[in-house]
Parts: C-alpha cells; structure tokens; sequence
C-alpha cells in the first residue's frame, strides 16, 4: 500500500475528494526509462588481433549471430561461451538469478549463410566476404564498428547498439565480426 | 446497448501475411486457425464478461451518467479515449476511468493488469464498435503534453540493445520482416492497432489490451517494461490513437 492511499484512509477520503491519484493508478515510470535511456553514438578503435581465424571463435560469433538468448538456443553453445549471464550488472539484467545470456539474434533482421527464418530488415550479410570485404567496399574496422555501435555512420539506423549498451564485450564484437567476413 | 458485441476482425496483418512465403511463421494451419477464431473470436466471453461486470456499476447507463454524457453519445465519447478529465486533473484511459468509477460507487477498484480490468475495458471499448476514433490531441495543453510524451517515448532508443518502438515502427521498415514476422505499421488503415485493441492474442490465447501489447514488444526489444497507466504509457497510447484517427473500432480484434 503506498503513502498516499494510506494517508486517505486516515484522514478520510472526503478530504481528498478532488483527488484521484490515490484511486486511479498512474504508476512513476520515468525513473525507469531514465535508468534504460541509450548513451550517445560512440566511435571504437579495432582492437589490434580482433578478426582473426580461429575456428572456436569464428563458431563463438556465429552462435551469438544465430541465437535470441542461452535460455532459447536450441543447441548448446560452443566452447568459451556461456548460456548464463555470469556478470550482473554488466550487461542489461540484473537480479537475484544468475540472468540468461543475451545473444545477438542478429538473423532477426540479416540474412547470412544457413539462416533459419531470416528477417530482411538490414542488409543481406551472405556471401560478405567477397561482396563486400574482397572488393574493398567495407573493412574490418568499419565491420567492428558497426556491430559495435552503427550510429556512427547511420545516425538513424535501425540496427541494434551492442558495446556501447554493454550487451556484449569487444571481445565478442571481434567474434561476430570475424564469424562474419569469414569465407563459409 | 445490449446488443450482444460485434465481431470484428483485423485482416489487414491476416492478409499482410498471406503472400506465400515460405519464410513466415503463419503456415496454412495457423491461417486455418485464424480463418475459424475468426468466425468465433474466443475473447467474445471476456467482453461479455466484462459486460456483466459493469453491470454492477449500472451498465452503459452508469457509465455514461458517470462520464457526463447521454447514453446515445456514450459511443462516440468512448472513441475519443485517452482523454484529459478534468475531475481526475489528468489524461486517463478507459482502464483508469473504470477505476475512478468503482471507487466512486464504493467498490475496490481492480488493478489495471488484473483479468477482470481486461475484459472490462474490452467490453467498455466495444461500445463504441463501429465509431471512428476522433482523439483530439489538441483539446488542450494536458492532451498536448500527453501527445509529445507518446511521440517521444516511442522515439526513445533504449534498453539492452539500444532499441526504440521506432526502430520496428517506423515508415521505412513497415512491412519488412524481423525475424519471421513482417513488421505492422500501427497507424495504418486496416492495422489501426488503437482500433482493435484490446484483442485476443493467438500466440499468448488471452486477451490483451494495447498497453499490454506495448509491453511485449518492449520485453522482447529489451527494452526495460514500463507499468500499465504510468503517464508514458498513457502517452503511448494517446500518441498511437492519433496514429489511428479515424479508423473505425472493432474490438475485440484477433491477432497473431
Ligand atoms: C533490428 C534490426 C537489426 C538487428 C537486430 C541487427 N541489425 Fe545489422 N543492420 C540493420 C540495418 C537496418 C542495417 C543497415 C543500416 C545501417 O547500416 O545502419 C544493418 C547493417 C549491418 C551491417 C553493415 C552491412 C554493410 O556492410 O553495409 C552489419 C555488418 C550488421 N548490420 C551486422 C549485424 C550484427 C552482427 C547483428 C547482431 C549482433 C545485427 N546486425 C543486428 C538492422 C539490424
Ligand atoms: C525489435 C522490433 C520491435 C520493437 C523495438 C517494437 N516492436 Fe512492436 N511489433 C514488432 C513486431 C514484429 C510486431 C508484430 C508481431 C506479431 O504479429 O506477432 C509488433 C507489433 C506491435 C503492435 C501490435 C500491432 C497490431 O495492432 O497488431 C503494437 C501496438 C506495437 N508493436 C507497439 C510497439 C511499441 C509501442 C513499441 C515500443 C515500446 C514497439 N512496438 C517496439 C516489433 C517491434
């Protein structure tokens, strides 16, 4: 029971006849969304070593590219990577239970090789190597970058901020970008 | 108006999802499915559950009395919701209104995400089934703020992945596909989601209010779920209601 219903209860409601807000609920949220609100586009450097070829984290980037979370991923994840959020307060949920990792569930809205129901909401990621990287359209850096935060080159995109949210490291950033401009 | 609760359905995310893609999610024996509930919407009980709930508050005449109104405008007031009331001093849904009126004829009012507060307001909104909405979110300076509340939180990126109803929600991706789902744009004719709201929900097989909605899509975004009636949330839905200016209420509607 909050304060103010049980003041006026004390005091007798008639007092507060005019006033509603002890009757109809209108609870605070803006303290919420202040909590929850997107810190500014931020620029990242690459990590020297960041994309690399290493089969563990190549499969590490690609599970986190094809899964929601660790409590709805089918198969287990590979090596080095975890279905529980071992970090609380790091990333985005906190609580007395050790939280399920949230992947990146990036085929939501990319298709890329051995997607199962794809969106098309950004760009097709198949064949990503030799369209966009062979050709020298994008680089790493510009791969790292927009995985990382894609404001900086978009300011209005749709996509998803991932490290400037903490929902993943750089380490992980590096993984899902080497598991992306990989040849498969 | 006793007249039993219409039946009305939102084919507009129907018929978006009939071109024969394989890719999404509604196979021919969800589309079965969604043909029959069509014809025989399971949340129809709630309403009417919600019918006899009001009608220990005095049914539509109650309310209509309640809300200043005869009963013959009582449709087309109902269709302006979210309003701002002046004896409550602030912009309220049906949901509050219904609050504010069981504590006023002595009951104690039901939360506003309580089961019984759904079907309430389902049936409270179903009175004004086949009225036009008509928000009018200049009426004064409390709809206005409301207003810009809604357009900025549906704005706001935040949450887990930097997310905002706007990154799903906006012209330039309506009808693009997420994962399986093609995205709906909530203002559209046909979609109108202030119209058909509170619906039964197919995936979740209950009734849902549009608040309610709102925060599913927030859960899944990661995006932190705000509370049922705080002022953002109202602001939400004044803000969308404007987006459906217009369209003609149906409720309850059937979705996915
Ligand atoms: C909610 C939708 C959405 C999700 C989820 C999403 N993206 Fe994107 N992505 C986009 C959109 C839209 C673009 C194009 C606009 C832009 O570049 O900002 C894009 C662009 C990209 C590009 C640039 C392609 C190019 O070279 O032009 C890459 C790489 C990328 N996304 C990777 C990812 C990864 C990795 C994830 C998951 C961690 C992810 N995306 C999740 C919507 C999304
Ligand atoms: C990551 C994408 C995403 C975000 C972010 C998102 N939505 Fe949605 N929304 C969807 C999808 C997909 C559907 C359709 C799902 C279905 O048909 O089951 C939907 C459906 C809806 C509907 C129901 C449409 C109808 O009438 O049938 C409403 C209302 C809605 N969203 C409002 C919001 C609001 C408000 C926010 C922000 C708080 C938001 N959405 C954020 C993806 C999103």
């Amino acid at each position: 029971m909050n304060k103010i219903v049980f003041m006026s209860l004390l005091a007798g409601v008639s007092l507060f006849s005019a006033n509603y807000s002890s009757v109809i609920s209108s609870p605070n949220a803006s303290k919420l969304i202040q909590k929850d609100l997107l810190a500014p586009a931020t620029k990242y450097t690459m990590p020297a070593g960041c994309i690399t070829k290493d089969p563990n984290a190549i499969a590490r980037g690609a599970f986190i590219f094809h899964n929601l979370n660790g409590k709805k991923a089918k198969k287990k994840p590979p090596k080095g990577l975890s279905r529980k959020q071992m970090k609380p307060g790091v990333t985005y949920h906190q609580g007395d239970k050790i939280p399920a990792k949230q992947y990146g569930n990036c085929i939501a809205c990319h298709n890329i090789e051995g997607a199962h129901g794809a969106g098309n909401i950004g760009p097709d990621l198949s064949n990503y190597k030799k369209t966009y990287i062979d050709s020298g359209a994008r680089n790493y850096q510009f791969v790292f970058q927009k995985i990382a935060d894609p404001r900086i080159d978009n300011p209005k995109t749709n996509m998803t901020v991932n490290l400037t949210t903490k929902l993943f490291t750089t380490k992980e950033i590096c993984e899902i970008a080497s598991y992306i401009v990989s040849p498969k | 108006m006793k007249t039993g609760i219409k039946i009305v359905l939102s084919i507009a995310l129907f018929s978006s999802l009939s071109f024969s893609n394989e890719q999404f999610a509604m196979s021919d024996a969800d589309r079965a499915m969604y043909a029959e509930m069509s014809e025989n919407n399971p949340a129809d009980i709630m309403v009417a559950d919600g019918e006899e709930l009001l009608d220990y508050m005095g049914g539509d005449e109650g309310l209509a009395k309640y809300l200043g109104v005869t009963e013959d405008e009582l449709p087309a007031y109902i269709a302006g919701f979210p309003r701002y009331i002046k004896k409550f001093d602030m912009v309220v849904g049906l949901d509050q209104v219904i609050q504010a009126m069981m504590h006023d004829t002595g009951k104690k009012p039901f939360k506003l995400k309580s089961g019984n507060m759904f079907s309430l307001l389902a049936y409270v909104k179903s009175i004004a089934n086949g009225e036009k909405i008509n928000i009018d979110v200049n009426a004064n300076a409390q709809m206005k703020a409301a207003y810009t509340l809604g357009k900025k939180t549906f704005m706001t990126k935040r949450g887990g992945r930097g997310l905002g109803c706007i990154s799903c929600h906006s012209s330039d991706v309506v009808g693009s596909v997420l994962r399986t789902q093609p995205l709906p744009d909530l203002g559209a004719k046909g979609v109108a989601s202030a119209a058909t709201w509170p619906a039964y929900r197919m995936t979740k097989s209950s009734l849902r209010t549009l608040q309610r909605r709102f925060q599913g899509c927030m859960k899944n975004a990661l995006i932190k779920v705000i509370p049922l009636g705080s002022p953002e949330m109202v602001a939400l839905e004044v803000y969308l209601t404007a987006e459906a200016k217009g369209s003609k209420i149906a409720i309850p509607g059937l979705k996915r």
